[in-house]
């Protein structure tokens, strides 16, 4: 050792490694950690006030509570209302249902990030090749992780606190949110060492983090089902019961579960070869030639896995949805009560056309991150430099990201027709009578907004390929929250219209607005036209 | 698998008749500026059909970003590249079809196997030589059926050249392609240039490692901070570079008048050693007076010009 007489004493000396590591990954992925706190901090502001403004009386909250909160269908979404007389229950209901799925997606995407990207990219192995062992990358990673949490805790109690809620039962419902970025980040961990790649990894997670949602979904709409919230860590958030009387108790749910998870993570990390995953990989096979033929071909190929997750999902839920929009009834809503309900955007919610013409926004929202991604993965093919040696051959740019806009569209397409389809045959299965025509136009009506955001993404790539992963997510999510709040805050109409959903007609309820539609097709085409010149036009970049 | 290979490339004489004079690569003050760091400076290059051309440099001297230049990946700041007469930023489509890249890091589909990306790489140009290939996959013996995913960088590396080798373009543009090869593996890869230029085929070869430039090329380029500092056939460069003579005495070294172009250095109580730009005349004709017992000269070896280049006090200005 050099110096060994100035050396540190030997606590401090162990802690180093894991301090400069958890450094790093907190840096990495400190882009996400920001939007994400962003995101949990206007998200807790802004509905206890939106609530207050929008329902300042007794009165009004308890005719509130019984047609809109009690609504099964809404459940589905925001989770169970215990109590939404109150600003805090209220609170609880609308933000803790939805910023538990983002705390569990949050969760995921950290732990693949810190235990699996660095190793893909053959970072983990000049860290490993240091005096550092795997039990310290991986317990720096976790640390990495907790400071995270942590910060999304504090940005979700500052917005509570922000938006007049009492300090206690702030710090209680952001603890109960938080607490799944542990269960997920472990359960991220454990497949972080199953999975053979990072993508898998991802998708793994993905597809859990979605079959929980279904879990809760079926738990909070179905009668009788409510038992089932116990089976799923999103359940659990809502069973910490924030605001409607308290159980703490529940937090040892989350605790365990993280704990336990984390462990088996900790225990096969230090069992497996660095850069494989437990579960074997086919390393070695028959060429299989199908899809090769050109740039756009070997796209879908390489994008069929992820196309497939999309299609199943989106068809799941819209299959689900379909089926409780049977549950609708406009029995014992107040006039008042319709004219609150009119301002979410759709006039007849209460309907189960209605009710399907409001879950479609969610659709759309879908449609829309998924257009996004999918510039996301041609972005990668440049990063990754796999571009470079595309465009070494006689394949033009402009071609090359015109396939890829393509091939989104085609698949947002395919997505939304599913949509349609689907939720179609769940309100039919349950003998609603809607029109199979209506739900196709509701799918068609996905595509405006969706390749809005797709032109908008693939120009930000054009322009600013780094930053442009979080300038079109980013877009997306500020444009949906705006939606979904603006028409409850006391700002000019002018200013809630900005949000493309504001522009859309609710179908099935309402009919296809086909002028605000071909505005957003033609801002799309332009945008489109514009990123494919300036693609044309740069030099291409590294990683 | 692939359709037929491209036009052949007989004894390197094009068919096409406008394109007869154009060389298969020349600048005209070909720069490029990222921010304020000059990657490249004023190039000035031609390399003519069927030669093959080192193309010399440490790392950082701009050797990847002429490469990129010349494929039109990055945009010029200044002056213009044509491969065959064609603009390489303007249209790059014409120009990729007679020309195959190798890049100095193995950028693949990690999820196909070396089979199927030799398949989609062949698609995308529109053929290939399939017979060729074959025969490269047994000279380099690459296991086909693996991922790429699962290959080292070496055999990434063997996968990247195969592809390049058995589409017989017309130019090969090569980034430091060895790397990561073994030495059998880079005694293949000499042969199979030495085939390459046989059959009439022009590469373009950057690279730091001299012996492989010493045995493969024609014609040289030095590549130092962006600027091409020397050029010309090993011959050519030799000539120019200064050559050593050692001489041993009968005896004590004997003080020598000053000559123009030579240096000299103690070897020895009894020998000197002379570096000698220009011609040995003057030298022989000083030591003619002298009980000289053994005269060696040596021509510098492209290692010695090299290092010329980057030593301060030898700097010297182009030509």
């Amino acid at each position: 050792m050099l110096a060994a007489g100035a050396a540190p004493p030997r606590p401090v000396a162990r802690l180093g490694p894991v301090r400069a590591l958890a450094r790093r990954f907190l840096r990495d992925a400190r882009t996400r950690t920001i939007a994400f706190a962003y995101l949990f901090a206007v998200y807790a502001y802004i509905q206890p006030v939106g609530y207050r403004s929008a329902y300042p009386t007794l009165i009004g909250r308890v005719d509130f509570v019984r047609s809109f909160a009690g609504n099964a269908a809404l459940r589905l979404f925001y989770g169970y209302p215990y109590d939404a007389v109150t600003v805090g229950g209220y609170s609880a209901w609308r933000v803790g249902g939805t910023l538990a799925i983002a705390a569990a997606v949050f969760g995921v995407l950290a732990a693949v990030r810190a235990l699996r990207t660095e190793e893909d990219a053959g970072r983990t192995e000049l860290v490993l090749a240091e005096a550092i062992g795997r039990r310290t990358a991986y317990a720096a990673a976790l640390v990495a992780i907790a400071v995270d949490a942590l910060i999304l805790w504090l940005a979700q109690f500052a917005g509570y606190l922000a938006g007049g809620l009492p300090a206690g039962g702030s710090a209680y419902l952001a603890l109960a949110t938080t607490s799944l970025v542990g269960v997920f980040a472990g359960l991220g961990a454990v497949l972080c060492q199953l999975a053979p790649t990072r993508r898998v990894a991802l998708e793994l997670g993905s597809a859990s983090v979605g079959l929980f949602l279904l879990l809760r979904v079926i738990a909070d709409t179905s009668s009788g089902a409510g038992w089932m919230r116990w089976a799923t860590p999103l359940g659990w958030a809502e069973e910490l019961r924030p605001f409607t009387g308290e159980r703490p108790l529940v937090l040892l749910l989350p605790l365990a579960a993280s704990a336990l998870l984390l462990a088996a993570g900790a225990w096969m990390t230090v069992r497996r070869d660095v850069g494989t995953g437990v579960l074997p990989a086919r390393e070695r096979m028959r060429p299989r030639m199908r899809l090769l033929s050109s740039p756009l071909a070997q796209a879908l190929r390489s994008e069929r896995g992820s196309l497939a997750v999309w299609l199943i999902s989106t068809g799941a839920f819209a299959f689900i949805l379909g089926m409780v929009s049977t549950s609708i009834s406009s029995a014992g809503i107040s006039a008042s009560i319709k004219r609150e309900l009119a301002r979410f955007g759709s006039g007849s919610i209460v309907t189960p056309s209605g009710y399907l013409a409001f879950v479609f926004i969610f659709f759309i929202l879908a449609v829309s991150l998924f257009a996004c991604a999918q510039i996301g993965a041609a972005r990668e093919e440049e990063l990754e430099e796999r571009l470079e040696t595309l465009l070494a051959h006689p394949v033009s740019r402009v071609g090359w990201l015109g396939g890829r806009l393509l091939l989104a569209s085609g698949a947002a397409l395919t997505i939304s027709a599913a949509a349609g389809l689907l939720s179609w045959a769940g309100a039919a299965s349950q003998g609603v009578s809607i029109s199979l025509p209506r739900m196709l136009e509701a799918a068609a009506n996905c595509m405006p907004v969706a390749l809005l955001f797709l032109g908008i993404a693939a120009l930000a790539y054009a322009i600013a390929p780094r930053a442009s992963a979080g300038i079109a997510y980013g877009l997306v999510t500020v444009a949906f929250l705006w939606y979904l709040v603006g028409s409850l805050l006391a700002v000019p109409k002018w200013v809630v219209k900005l949000t493309p959903f504001q522009h859309v007609g609710l179908v099935p309820a309402q009919s296809f607005r086909a002028l605000d539609a071909v505005a957003m097709l033609a801002i799309a085409a332009v945008a489109c036209l514009a990123a494919l010149w300036v693609f044309g036009r740069r030099d291409l970049i590294g990683p | 698998m692939s359709s037929a290979p491209p036009q052949p490339t007989a004894g390197g004489l094009p068919s096409t008749g406008d394109a007869r004079a154009s060389p298969a690569i020349r600048t005209e003050g070909l720069g490029k500026r990222y921010g304020d760091t000059i990657a490249l400076e004023a190039l000035d290059l031609q390399v003519q059909r069927g030669e093959v051309y080192g193309y010399l440099g440490p790392n950082g001297a701009g050797k990847t970003t002429t490469i990129r230049l010349l494929l039109g990946l990055h945009r010029p700041s200044s002056g213009r590249a044509e491969l065959f007469g064609v603009d390489a930023w303007g249209d790059p489509v014409t120009a990729h079809r007679r020309v195959a890249y190798v890049a100095g890091e193995p950028f693949l589909w990690p999820a196909l196997t070396s089979a199927e990306t030799f398949e989609f790489l062949a698609r995308l140009r529109g053929g290939t030589d399939t017979a060729y290939r074959d025969v490269l996959v047994e000279r380099f013996q690459l296991d086909t059926s693996r991922r790429i995913r699962a290959l080292s960088k070496g055999n990434r590396q063997k996968v990247q050249l195969i592809a390049a080798l058995a589409t017989r373009a017309d130019l090969l543009l090569l980034d430091e392609p060895t790397s990561g090869l073994d030495p059998l593996m880079e005694v293949a890869f000499r042969d199979c240039i030495n085939e390459a230029r046989e059959r009439g085929q022009t590469v373009f070869l950057s690279s730091h490692i001299l012996s492989e430039v010493e045995a493969l090329c024609d014609r040289v380029g030095i590549l130092r901070e962006g600027r091409l500092v020397d050029e010309g056939t090993l011959a050519e460069l030799r000539h120019l570079s200064a050559q050593t003579v050692e001489v041993t005495f009968a005896g004590h070294a004997p003080e020598l008048p000053p000559l123009a172009g030579v240096s000299v250095q103690g070897a020895g109580p009894n020998a000197l050693r002379f570096e000698v730009t220009g011609s040995v005349g003057p030298l022989v004709a000083a030591l003619a007076q002298h009980p000289v017992t053994s005269l060696t000269s040596r021509e510098p070896s492209l290692e010695e010009i090299f290092l010329h280049h980057y030593d301060g006090s030898y700097g010297r200005a182009r030509g």
